[in-house]
């Protein structure tokens, strides 16, 4: 569940008004596409919702956290409810698809055999399982993407947040990412994706949130979105 | 507990990623440790040969070369008398004359005894108050027909002027090499943190606390001041050893080796490896988890 009421966010260090005046409110398990040109305030949307940036006015309530007062040692405890899934994968080289997942795991503190028992069953759910020993470079984008997927999910956050999750991978398998994003959101998971892929946003009907110059532009239930 | 394991050999391996800082961080922390080792072997055996030299309490009074021996053994009397001595002894001159006898040949010798003993006549004399000395001193010059007095005095008050000398002079540059090895193990970890961002922002990004983040990091400064510490404590062994052994062909005397006084030692420069290394590493990340480590999305 986010909340964003009035939040408006200021860079003091070079005066840029990335978020004007922004209210909005995302339920639990809903799929919503955040979408805008680059420079719109997606980036600093997303900022604010990991707590990596805190807004000039406004509250924030992510997953029943006050993020404006919240103090940085609980930001852990934050970003733990949420998965998040990059653009560009973020998946560590030298490791293997398993080992990428298992240190999600092992960041927070989990435990041996929770690892062992977990990171197969992700791996099957995102149809990777036979490429458990591969190492990231030896995958597709595709794959690369579902990795980072399911390193989002090992955790069982209550939201994934993916930022531009087809912008590196190929058009006909961006549409099987969100494909099995819409999956994961059918077993309860709240999604936010970012992107500004409309045709793939519209062929999926879902709600989506326009961002123009900082301010909501348009929200809606269905595919009438405003084209930018 | 079994993240912890997981911590302790990332630890490990940032180590042997980082050879060459911390090598260098090992090498300066052993510079600084030994130094300190040394200084402390110093200082306890300089105190013991000052306190072995003053616990003999002895001084020697020589008498007039002219003397004859009657009249010498009548001088005991009169230095008995004198405040604070305790006791005296006679120190007939053919009985000093034989111990340079091995020296000289027995050709020479033979040349130096009865009247053509070339010695004073003497008295060992034992005090009462030792911080009386001068005083005490200045009265037996004042009996007739003493020539001089001798102690240890003045070599003990040397030898403590220089090791405390040596001391203070050890103190300044172990404080200076402790804060160059903080410095370098300061740096050592950042570079090793630098190279690891990547890791760092995706730990960060699903949830890892920054006390999970630092535990590598803070092993790596611990494991380099151990290793240093062991080094160290070896060299030290090996050193002490052979300064001691060179040491014994010069002036013989019942040093304190090493393996006497090591536990202490060995405790504070493993302790002291720990803290430098842990406080080096705690430095930086602290730098590091508020800066650039802190970002997630746009690093």
């Amino acid at each position: 569940m986010i909340e964003f009421n009035n939040v408006s966010k200021v860079y003091a260090s070079n005066g840029v008004h990335a978020l004007d005046n922004v209210s909005l409110k995302i339920d639990k398990g809903e799929m919503v596409f955040i979408v805008g040109a680059s420079g719109a305030g997606k980036s600093t949307f997303l900022k604010l919702i990991m707590r990596e940036e805190k807004p000039t006015s406004g509250s924030i309530i992510v997953n029943n956290m006050h993020l404006e007062t919240m103090r940085r040692s609980k930001v852990p405890y934050l970003r733990r409810t949420m998965g998040i899934v990059f653009q560009d994968f973020r998946l560590i080289s030298k490791m293997t698809v398993y080992e990428n997942v298992a240190f999600a795991m092992r960041c927070v503190g989990k435990r041996n055999d929770a690892i062992k028992k977990r990171v197969p069953y992700i791996l099957e759910l995102v149809g990777l399982a036979d490429k458990a020993q591969d190492h990231p470079s030896e995958l597709s984008g595709g794959e690369q993407q579902r990795v980072s997927l399911a390193r989002a999910l090992v955790n069982n956050p209550e939201m994934i947040i993916a930022d531009e999750p087809t912008g590196n991978i190929d058009p006909e398998m961006s549409y099987e990412i969100i494909e099995l994003l819409s999956e994961i959101n059918k077993r309860g998971t709240t999604v936010l994706i970012v992107t500004h892929e409309h045709e793939l946003v519209k062929s999926f009907g879902k709600r989506v949130i326009t961002i123009d110059d900082g301010r909501v532009v348009s929200d809606t239930a269905d595919d009438r979105f405003v084209v930018i | 507990m079994s993240s912890f394991g997981y911590l302790i050999k990332e630890g490990f391996k940032n180590l042997a990623h980082n050879r060459l800082m911390s090598l260098a961080s090992i090498g300066v922390l052993i510079s600084c440790l030994v130094l300190t080792g040394s200084a402390i072997m110093l200082t306890i055996n300089v105190a013991n040969i000052v306190d072995s030299v003053g616990d003999t309490n002895v001084t020697k009074v020589f008498l007039d070369d002219n003397m004859t021996k009657l009249e010498a053994v009548y001088k005991g009397k009169e230095l008995k008398e004198v405040d604070n001595i305790v006791d005296v002894q006679f120190i007939d001159k053919d009985e000093s004359i034989e111990a340079y006898r091995e020296q000289l040949g027995d050709e020479v010798f033979a040349n130096m005894t009865g009247d053509d003993n070339p010695l004073p006549y003497a008295y060992s004399i034992v005090m009462d108050d030792l911080s009386k000395y001068d005083d005490t001193i200045a009265l037996i010059k004042n009996v007739p027909g003493v020539a001089s007095v001798s102690s240890h005095r003045d070599v003990a008050a040397k030898l403590t002027s220089l090791s405390s000398f040596i001391t203070t002079m050890s103190l300044w540059i172990i404080l200076a090499l402790g804060i160059i090895s903080l410095f370098i193990i300061s740096n050592t970890i950042r570079m090793t943190m630098f190279s690891h961002r990547f890791e760092i922002s995706i730990m960060k990004s699903v949830g890892a606390t920054n006390a999970f983040v630092r535990v590598p990091f803070i092993i790596e400064g611990i494991v380099i001041g151990l290793i240093s510490a062991i080094i160290s404590i070896v060299l030290i062994f090996v050193l002490s050893d052979a300064i001691i052994s060179a040491a014994r062909n010069i002036l013989d005397f019942p040093y304190t080796r090493f393996t006497e006084v090591m536990w202490p030692i060995i405790g504070i420069f493993c302790a002291a490896g720990v803290v430098v290394g842990a406080l080096g590493s705690a430095v930086s990340i602290r730098r590091f988890l508020t800066h650039e480590g802190n970002e997630v999305l746009g690093w």
